[in-house]
C-alpha cells in the first residue's frame, strides 16, 4: 500500500516533466540512431570485384565479376560470345567457397568440352581446356594473394565500436521507455514491462557479444530489428502487458532460426540441403494449418495448441524464399523451373482452401519477385502463366470471402462505429498523438481490437508521436534499399533472389499492415514484420533477416558469409 | 547473374509502393487530421456521437453545458431543454453536430502536437444563441411541436434556434414508453432536420420570381372570385380562397395571401422560371454551416398539371422548405439579395489561446437588390396593414404568414417567416408551429416575444 503512494506520488511529481522530455528525447534518439544504421547500409562501396579470367583465343582477356557468369551469345549473359555456333545461354561458370570452378551445360545445343570431352557439368582447373561452340578458352583464377588484396579494398563493415555506439543508443531508448511507462502505468504491468524491454536489451547485447567472439562486427541491420521489436514491445506495453514475456520467448527463438538460417546460407552446398528441408516444411506448416487449424473470420489461418495460437503460413513464407532461392546454373535448367512452378501451383492451391487473402497476396508478391528474378529465356512464359493462375485464384476464390471486408475500403468515416470503427480510430488517435505522441499509456487506442498488431502503427503513432511510427516504416524501407544495393553484387543468385524475396515480403508485409490501418489501401490485418505482437510472425521476420544479412557481402560483415583464409566454422 | 541482378528493380517497385502510400497518408493527415479528431467517436475528446471535454455557455458566458465526467448541464431546466439539441443528450442520441464539429479547436488541436496540450478540462465553446431568447422561444411555443428561431442577418448569429418537443436531460422522461405521441421526434432538431410544408410563406419566393421575370407584374390585376376552375367534367381541378378578393395588385395579392391570384401569378411566371428562380434563391438548397448540414427542400413539378403548379406557387403541392435554410432567405432579401449565412459557434478557446472564431460569410447574390426592395416593401406592407405593427413594439418588421395543409385530417401548420428592417436589429427569423392552425394567430404572439426578447438581449450588449 506505501509503495502504492509513493509510486502515485512520484508519477505525479516527476510524470509530467518527463513526458515534456520523453516526447522529444524518444524520437531524437531514435533518429540518430536509425541514421547511424541505415547510413552505412546504403553507401558503401560496391564496385565490381574480379574473381578469375577467361583467356581468349585472340589473347583477348574477359574479366569474371561474379560467383555464377552465364556464358553466350545473348547480349544479356555475363559473357557473351557472339559467334554463331554459340547458344544464346550456352553454359554456367560457377565458383566455390574453396576457389574451385565448375563449368555446367545450360542446354546448349553443342554442348561444352573440357579437355576435348563433351560435359554435363566438370571441375574447370587453371590448365583445362573449355570449348563452347567452337571457340577455346582457359579459366585464369586469380591469385590467394590477389584475393587478399581484393578483400582487404572490400569496404569494411563499421567498426565494433560503432555498433557499440548504436547499440548504448538504443538502450537508452529502452531506458527511456522503460521509464515513461513506469511513469504512467499501473503497478501490475511494471514488471512484465521491465521483463519484456530488458530481455530485448539483453538479447542485443548477447547477440552482439556473439558476433564479436566469431569476429563479425556489422551489427547494422540486427540494430534496426531490435529498434522494430523494441517499438513492437512498447505498443504490447500498452496493450497487453502480460504478453511480453511470450513475444521475448518468439524473439529468442526468432533470433534462433535466423542464426540457423544465416549458417545453413553460409555454404551454398550446406543450402541447397536445406532448401530440400524448407520445401517440404513450407508445404507442411500449410497442410497442418488445414487439418487442424481454427478458422478465424472466414480465413483458416490459426492453429492452436495446448493454449498457443500459431500461425504456421508465417513460416511457410520463409521456406517459400527458400524455396524460390536457386543457384545460376540450376535456373539455366528446365527441369527446375518446372520443379518451382509446380511448388507454387500446390502452395497456391493451399491458400485457396485456407481462405486467408492477406498470406495469399503475400506469397503471390513473393512468387512475382521470385518469378521474374528466375525467368531467363526458358521459363518466362511459363512462370507468367503460372503467375496469372495464382492471380486468378486470388481473385476469384480468396477476394471474394474478403471482399465483404472491403467494401469499407475508403468508406470508413460512412459508418465509424461498425466497419470502419478499427480504422477511423486509429486515424483519430493518429490525430491525437500530433508528431510526438501523447506519451506511454496515455492512448485510447489500447482498448480496440488488434491495437497491438493489425494497427499497432496506429498506437505507436498515439502514445509515441508519427515521426516514431514512421520511423519504424522507415526501417523496412531500408532494409529493402539495402537488400537492392546488395543484391547486385552478391555471390550467388542464390543470395539474391534470396534477399529480394525475402526484403519483398516484409516491404508487402509493411505495406498491407500500414496502409491498410490507415486506409489508404484495404484492411488485411497482416502483422507488421517484428513489430506485432504475434509469436510466430516474429520467428518468421528473423528467418527472413536472415537471407538479407547473407546478401551482405561487405568484409567481416555477416556470419552467413565465411571469413577469407580463417577456419571459423 | 547480371540477368538476375538487373531484376532487382521488381522489389524496388514495392518500396515505391509503400514510401507513395505513406507519403499519400501524411498529405491527408496534414489535410484532415482536425477532422479526424472531431469526427464522432473520437476517444480523446468525443464520448461516442458527442463532445467529451469542454464548456459550452450561451454568447453572453452563460454555461449551457460543463463537460467534465458528470457531464453538468445548466442549473434551469427551463435552460437545460431550449438548449438540449445544441449541446446534445448523455446518452447520445441527439447528437450536437455544430459544438462537436469544434471539438479538435476545444482541445487545442494542431497537427504538430496533436491534443498533447489539451489537458484535462478542455477548452470553452461559446454559441452565439441567448439563454433567455432560447427560453422565452420555448416558452412561447406552450408545449406545441416547432421551431422558432432568429439571426442576426448582418453578422450570421443565431440568437435563437429552439425545436420541440424536447426534454430534460437531468430528469429524462419515459421516451420508449410514450404512446401519446409527446416525444415524437424529439430526438430531432427540427430547426436543422425537419423539411416543412410551407405554405404560404412561400408565396415570397413566387412573388420574388415574378418581379424577377415579369416585366410589368406589379401594374398588372389579378381577379378573384374565391375560386379558380381548370379542366373539364370529372377532371376538374380548383384553387380555392377563403374569402373572395376581388381585385388585386401583386402587393396585395401577398397582403391578403390570395391564392386565386397566386394562381394567375403563376401562369406568369412559368413553370421553367420557378424552377429556375426557386434554385437561385437557394430555398430548397440544404445549408451547412459549423459541420451541421439542414436537410434539402424540396420543389419538384415533375408530372406537375397547371393546378399542381399553380398550388407548388403557393407552397402546397409536394414543396418542403427546411427552417433554417428559409430563414436565411429571409436574410437575403433583408440583405439586398445578399444572404449572410447563419451560424451558431462564435468562438472556441481553449486555455489562453483563441483557436476558433466565426467568420460572417455571403452568400452570392441571389436576386436582385432591386427585387429584394420591391418585396421588402411589399412584407413590410402584410405586417403594417393586416398582422399588426402594434405587435411588435415599433420594430419595422417585414413578414409573411402561412397556414400549410397538411392534407386529411390534420390540423395545418403555423408558418411565420421575415425579418426586421432596423440597422440596431438586423434580424431574420421562422417559426413553424405543428399542427396549431393559422400562422397570423400563432405564428405572429410567438414572434412578437421572442423579437422583444432579442432585442431587449442587443441592448444589453
Amino acid at each position: 500500500m506505501e509503495q502504492l503512494n509513493i509510486l502515485a506520488q512520484v508519477q505525479s511529481l516527476v510524470g509530467d516533466s518527463f513526458l515534456g522530455f520523453l516526447r522529444i528525447a524518444a524520437p531524437v534518439v531514435a533518429v540518430l540512431l536509425l541514421l547511424r544504421c541505415i547510413l552505412p547500409l546504403l553507401t558503401f562501396r560496391r564496385e565490381p570485384e574480379i574473381w578469375a579470367w577467361l583467356n581468349m583465343p585472340d589473347g583477348s582477356q574477359i574479366p569474371i565479376t561474379h560467383w555464377e557468369n552465364v556464358i553466350g551469345r545473348s547480349k544479356s549473359c555475363d559473357v557473351t560470345i557472339d559467334f554463331s555456333t554459340v547458344s544464346r545461354n550456352h553454359a554456367v561458370l560457377t565458383r566455390y567457397d574453396d576457389g574451385s570452378w565448375t563449368i555446367t551445360d545450360a542446354g546448349s545445343k553443342d554442348g561444352v568440352f573440357v579437355n576435348g570431352k563433351k560435359v554435363q557439368i566438370s571441375a574447370v582447373h587453371p590448365r583445362s581446356r573449355i570449348s563452347i561452340g567452337g571457340v577455346e578458352m582457359h579459366l585464369q583464377p586469380i591469385s590467394e594473394k590477389q584475393e587478399i588484396k581484393q578483400a582487404k579494398l572490400r569496404t569494411k563493415a563499421a567498426s565494433g565500436w560503432d555498433s557499440v555506439a548504436n547499440l548504448m543508443l538504443l538502450s537508452v531508448l529502452q531506458v527511456f521507455m522503460v521509464l515513461g511507462f513506469l511513469l504512467s502505468g499501473t503497478e501490475e504491468s511494471m514488471i512484465p514491462i521491465i521483463q519484456g524491454f530488458g530481455g530485448i536489451l539483453l538479447c542485443q547485447w548477447l547477440l552482439y557479444v556473439f558476433y564479436a567472439i566469431i569476429h563479425r562486427s556489422s551489427f547494422e541491420v540486427e540494430t534496426i530489428a531490435f529498434f522494430l521489436c523494441t517499438m513492437g514491445m512498447a505498443a504490447i506495453a500498452t496493450v497487453k502487458p502480460t504478453e511480453a514475456i511470450k513475444q521475448l520467448i518468439a524473439l529468442v527463438l526468432g533470433i534462433l532460426v535466423f542464426l540457423l538460417i544465416g549458417w545453413s546460407l553460409r555454404d551454398l552446398e550446406r543450402a541447397k540441403k536445406f532448401r530440400y528441408l524448407a520445401v517440404v516444411a513450407g508445404v507442411g506448416f500449410l497442410v497442418v494449418t488445414l487439418l487442424f487449424g481454427t478458422e478465424y473470420y472466414g480465413a483458416k489461418n490459426w492453429l492452436i495448441i495446448g493454449g498457443m495460437s500459431l500461425q504456421p503460413s508465417e513460416l511457410s513464407k520463409v521456406c517459400f524464399v527458400f524455396a524460390g532461392a536457386s543457384t545460376m546454373d540450376r535456373i539455366m535448367q528446365k527441369r527446375n523451373i518446372i520443379m518451382f512452378i509446380s511448388y507454387s501451383v500446390v502452395i497456391c492451391g493451399l491458400l485457396a482452401l485456407m481462405n486467408d487473402f492477406g498470406t495469399a497476396l503475400i506469397f503471390f508478391c513473393s512468387f512475382l519477385i521470385i518469378a521474374y528474378l528466375r525467368s531467363g529465356s526458358v521459363g518466362t512464359v511459363a512462370l507468367a502463366i503460372t503467375a496469372l493462375g495464382f492471380a486468378g485464384v486470388i481473385a476469384l476464390r480468396i477476394a471474394p470471402h474478403a471482399l465483404s471486408r472491403f467494401a469499407t475500403w475508403r468508406h470508413i468515416w460512412e459508418d465509424p462505429f461498425n466497419a470502419g470503427y478499427q480504422q477511423t480510430q486509429a486515424l483519430m488517435c493518429i490525430a491525437s498523438g500530433g508528431l510526438f505522441g501523447l506519451g506511454p499509456g496515455r492512448g485510447m487506442l489500447q482498448r480496440i481490437f488488434a491495437a497491438d498488431s493489425d494497427i499497432a502503427f496506429a498506437t505507436i503513432s498515439e502514445e509515441w508521436g508519427l515521426i516514431m511510427a514512421l520511423l519504424t516504416v522507415l526501417c523496412i524501407v531500408a532494409l529493402a534499399c539495402f537488400v537492392l544495393r546488395t543484391a547486385p553484387v552478391a555471390r550467388s543468385s542464390f543470395y539474391s533472389i534470396g534477399a529480394c524475396t525475402a526484403a519483398g515480403v516484409l516491404v508487402v508485409q509493411t505495406m498491407l499492415n500500414c496502409l491498410g490501418t490507415l486506409d489508404v489501401l484495404p484492411f488485411t490485418g497482416v502483422p507488421f514484420p517484428l513489430l506485432s505482437n504475434g509469436g510466430t510472425s516474429m520467428i518468421g521476420a528473423w528467418g527472413l533477416l536472415a537471407f538479407v544479412k547473407a546478401a551482405d557481402t561487405r568484409q567481416n560483415a555477416s556470419f552467413a558469409v565465411r571469413l577469407k583464409g580463417r577456419d571459423d566454422a | 547473374m547480371n540477368r538476375v541482378t538487373k531484376r532487382t528493380w521488381l522489389m524496388g517497385l514495392f518500396v515505391l509502393i509503400l514510401v507513395g502510400g505513406m507519403t499519400f497518408f501524411m498529405m491527408d493527415y496534414w489535410a484532415n487530421a482536425g477532422q479526424w479528431i472531431s469526427a464522432p467517436g473520437s476517444p480523446h475528446v468525443n464520448n461516442r456521437s458527442n463532445i467529451g471535454v469542454g464548456t459550452v455557455t450561451d454568447r453572453s458566458g452563460t454555461v449551457f453545458l460543463d463537460i467534465g465526467a458528470e457531464r453538468t448541464y445548466s442549473p434551469s431546466a427551463a435552460t437545460r431543454k431550449s438548449t438540449l439539441h445544441w449541446v446534445g443528450d448523455r446518452q447520445g442520441k441527439i447528437s450536437a453536430g455544430a459544438v462537436s464539429h469544434y471539438a479538435g479547436a476545444m482541445v487545442g488541436f494542431d497537427p504538430v502536437n496533436g491534443i498533447y496540450n489539451a489537458g484535462e478540462a478542455g477548452g470553452i465553446t461559446t454559441l452565439t444563441l441567448s439563454e433567455r431568447v432560447q427560453n422565452t422561444a420555448l416558452e412561447a411555443l406552450a408545449g406545441r411541436k416547432g421551431t422558432v428561431a432568429v439571426y442576426n442577418y448582418k453578422t450570421g448569429e443565431i440568437l435563437c434556434a429552439v425545436t420541440a418537443p424536447t426534454f430534460d436531460p437531468d430528469d429524462v422522461p419515459d421516451i420508449e414508453g410514450d404512446t401519446s405521441g409527446t416525444y415524437e421526434g424529439v430526438y430531432l432538431n427540427r430547426f436543422l432536420q425537419s423539411a416543412y410544408v410551407p405554405g404560404s410563406i412561400f408565396k415570397v419566393v413566387t412573388t420574388a420570381a415574378a418581379l424577377e421575370c415579369v416585366p410589368g407584374i406589379q401594374d398588372e390585376s389579378f381577379r378573384c372570385t374565391g375560386k379558380m376552375e381548370y379542366g373539364e367534367g370529372e377532371n376538374t381541378a380548383t384553387v380555392t380562397c377563403e374569402h373572395v378578393h376581388g381585385t388585386l395588385s401583386l402587393k396585395s395579392a401577398l397582403a391578403n395571401s390570395c391564392n386565386c391570384a397566386f394562381a394567375q401569378i403563376a401562369e406568369r411566371v412559368g413553370k421553367d422560371n420557378m424552377v429556375k428562380y426557386v434554385k437561385q434563391f437557394q430555398v430548397v438548397s440544404p445549408l451547412s454551416f459549423d459541420g451541421v448540414t439542414t436537410v434539402k427542400g424540396k420543389y419538384d413539378l415533375t408530372g406537375a398539371g397547371t393546378v399542381s403548379f399553380a398550388w407548388s406557387c403557393i407552397g402546397q403541392h409536394t414543396d418542403l422548405i427546411n427552417p433554417a435554410r428559409f430563414m436565411t432567405f429571409m436574410g437575403a432579401i433583408a440583405g439586398g439579395g445578399v444572404a449572410v449565412e447563419p451560424y451558431v459557434v462564435s468562438q472556441v478557446t481553449c486555455g489562453e489561446e483563441v483557436t476558433y472564431e466565426a467568420e460572417t460569410t455571403v452568400t452570392e447574390q441571389v436576386m436582385s437588390p432591386e427585387t429584394a426592395r420591391i418585396l421588402k416593401g411589399y412584407m413590410r406592407s402584410n405586417v403594417k396593414n393586416v398582422y399588426g405593427d402594434w405587435n411588435f413594439n415599433g420594430l419595422n418588421v417585414c413578414a409573411k404568414t402561412g397556414t400549410s395543409q397538411l392534407g386529411g385530417e390534420e390540423i395545418s401548420n403555423a408558418m411565420f417567416a421575415g425579418f426586421v428592417e432596423d440597422e440596431q436589429y438586423p434580424l431574420a427569423f421562422i417559426c413553424v408551429v405543428e399542427n396549431a392552425g393559422y400562422g397570423a394567430t400563432v405564428g405572429v404572439p410567438i414572434m412578437s416575444k421572442v423579437l422583444a426578447t432579442c432585442t431587449s438581449v442587443m441592448n444589453n450588449g
